[in-house]
């Protein structure tokens, strides 16, 4: 009897799921993983388009290869660790995306040793990834730029059965694009995607809002401006706004009105920019559009 | 009695740090190379111009440079090196120190980094000096990257937390090199330093084994070559810097540009010796009024 039950449930969570899956139109999910060195990196250069892979039905999941636990001027250690994987946790639910996995390397002190390719490779085979994000080994963070090498050596990697071999390899290889920087050298980034978030810039910045102790407290006071950050909720989000958001560049614009036609392209207030890394699945522009399937909109 | 003395302390301590702190002329320089003697090469001159200047300049040697040497090594060669390195600080009037770790065997580990942060720290460093990630030796490459690691978490209180933090993120500049993969170093900052060139060949000539030794060694110099008077051997490392560094004889375009930009009313044909540097993305990102402020030997104005 009691498995008659458990069973009836269970068909109808499946119809549930199935029916919300079909109100959402998606037939094919995407799989995405975005891997920041920090919990809040994903966010604020991936924040809006993970909001619209969301909204559009699609799996999406952070992943933060430190805990974080340098990141603040009073606090640290496992202390602050906890703090902020409970933040990434709050961004998570304003973003809309599945899961936002913390993993327990120290901050400021992360190397590309095996340990933590391996690491990286686990993730990216667990969530059956098609697009797989990082930061370009460029930034000014040292623990960015080891997070752009540690991706990029995962990058052939995950389809290699002989390595890692605890977790099975991926049957293809994903493509794998880097987050927006301003760096110059070697060479700068290159928009070769770019993400119209005009429609989720409020939930970028609702997320972002939910990592308070670096958006109010340990960024603010980096910059010198700890005085500056407001106390109330409605200014705060102000304040956030002035700090992410607008600047699209000329490089940006032409992008847009290549994947989103003249008169929406030049309209778009808010975007977010991806670079193709040469080490993963190379994409079509056609393979660009199944990816991210919110530029066929024109 | 006890506590008068420690009450006289802290006044004195208290008036030294608001002298400290009223001395914001004061531009204070870390030059941080591979081995003894690199920082003399690329950055010897422009040291010089400092120390006569009145600021504060540090050479801080990452390896022993106990490896180079085709006769001696290991720790008899560190301490003749360590030697040499004190004459070459004392000619060009900065402070040397060399670490212990060994030559040749550098790799960018996390505790080496951390001795970084706390030397740019303590010498509350307005200016850091290294290599370019790109250079010949192993040792320069992984300076560098060692260098750029420390760039930002100088000032993170939560990294290396037995010594305080810089208020602000230094200037970090990279010296001179002629690796053209994967982009050629930029000249961002010319110095001319004909004024301190003595200075700086008589410091070069400091490290005997290896102006005078190794380097010609590694070269197919045979020793009975090397002049053995102290101005033939001057000559000699002339000739050297100019074979290092053959703009020297000629500027190319960028040179010739960059000496204009900081010196406009120079002559270009009656200068002779310049030290280039780069901007390295990774620390305090300069105005050119704030590169004038921190390089006073510029001469930007008439």
């Amino acid at each position: 009897m009691k498995y008659i039950h458990i069973s009836i449930f269970s068909t109808l969570l499946l119809l549930l799921n199935f029916n919300l899956n079909a109100q959402e139109g998606v037939e094919n999910k995407l799989n995405i993983i975005v891997i920041g060195a920090h919990p809040d990196d994903a966010d604020n250069k991936f924040g809006g388009t993970a909001a619209l892979f969301a909204e559009m039905g699609h799996r999406v999941k952070f992943v933060s290869v430190t805990n974080g636990d340098a990141g603040h001027q009073n606090m640290g250690g496992g202390h602050l660790a906890k703090i902020r994987r409970k933040e990434a946790q709050e961004a998570a639910k304003k973003l809309g995306i599945e899961e936002y996995t913390v993993l327990d390397n120290h901050d400021g002190e992360l190397l590309p040793t095996l340990n933590v390719r391996h690491q990286l490779i686990r993730q990216i085979r667990d969530w059956d990834a098609d697009v797989v994000l990082s930061p370009r080994p460029a930034d000014y963070h040292p623990d960015h730029r080891y997070t752009g090498i540690l991706v990029q050596d995962a990058a052939y990697l995950v389809i290699v059965p002989n390595v890692t071999p605890d977790t099975p390899p991926l049957e293809k290889n994903p493509v794998f694009l880097y987050l927006e920087d301003h760096f110059q050298k070697p060479y700068p980034f290159q928009p070769d995607i770019t993400v119209d978030i005009t429609n989720t810039y409020e939930k970028k910045i609702a997320g972002l809002d939910a990592h308070e102790s670096q958006m109010y407290e340990w960024l603010p006071w980096t910059g010198g401006k700890l005085d500056e950050v407001p106390k109330n909720k409605e200014d705060r989000i102000k304040f956030l706004r002035q700090n992410w958001g607008g600047n699209i560049t000329p490089e940006e614009r032409q992008n847009l009105i290549k994947w989103y036609g003249e008169e929406h392209g030049e309209n778009v207030k808010y975007a977010e920019s991806f670079e193709v890394c040469e080490y993963g699945k190379q994409p079509s522009d056609e393979e660009i559009k199944q990816l991210f399937p919110m530029l066929d909109q024109k | 009695m006890k506590r008068l003395l420690l009450l006289f302390q802290i006044i004195c301590w208290s008036i030294l740090s608001v002298n400290g702190q009223n001395n914001n002329e004061e531009i204070r320089i870390i030059a941080i190379g591979a081995h003894p003697d690199d920082a003399d090469i690329r950055f010897g001159g422009t040291a010089a111009l400092f120390a006569e200047m009145g600021h504060k300049v540090k050479f801080l040697a990452i390896t022993s440079g106990d490896a180079g040497h085709q006769n001696t090594g290991g720790g008899a060669l560190a301490r003749i090196r360590r030697n040499e390195a004190n004459k070459a600080g004392e000619i060009l009037g900065v402070e040397y120190e060399v670490l212990s770790n060994h030559d040749a065997e550098l790799t960018p580990e996390l505790h080496i980094r951390h001795d970084i942060i706390r030397k740019i720290r303590e010498w509350e460093a307005d200016i850091v000096v290294t290599h370019r990630p790109v250079d010949y030796h192993p040792d320069h490459r992984n300076t560098a990257i060692l260098v750029q690691d420390a760039a930002y978490l100088v000032i993170v209180p939560n990294v290396v937390p037995d010594t305080p933090p810089l208020d602000t993120n230094p200037l970090f500049i990279y010296v001179e090199d002629h690796f053209q993969k994967p982009n050629p170093f930029k000249k961002d900052i010319a110095v001319i330093i004909d004024d301190v060139i003595e200075k700086k060949i008589d410091a070069m000539s400091a490290h005997n084994t290896q102006m005078f030794e190794w380097l010609p060694w590694t070269r197919g110099i045979s020793l009975e070559e090397i002049p053995r008077d102290s101005q033939g051997k001057k000559k000699f490392l002339e000739n050297e810097l100019k074979r290092r560094f053959p703009e020297k004889k000629a500027f190319d375009e960028e040179g010739v540009q960059a000496i204009r930009k900081w010196y406009p009313s120079s002559s270009i044909n009656r200068i002779n010796h310049v030290e280039f540097f780069e901007i390295c993305e990774y620390g305090r990102q300069p105005t050119d009024a704030e590169i004038t402020k921190l390089f006073p030997m510029l001469k930007t104005k008439k």
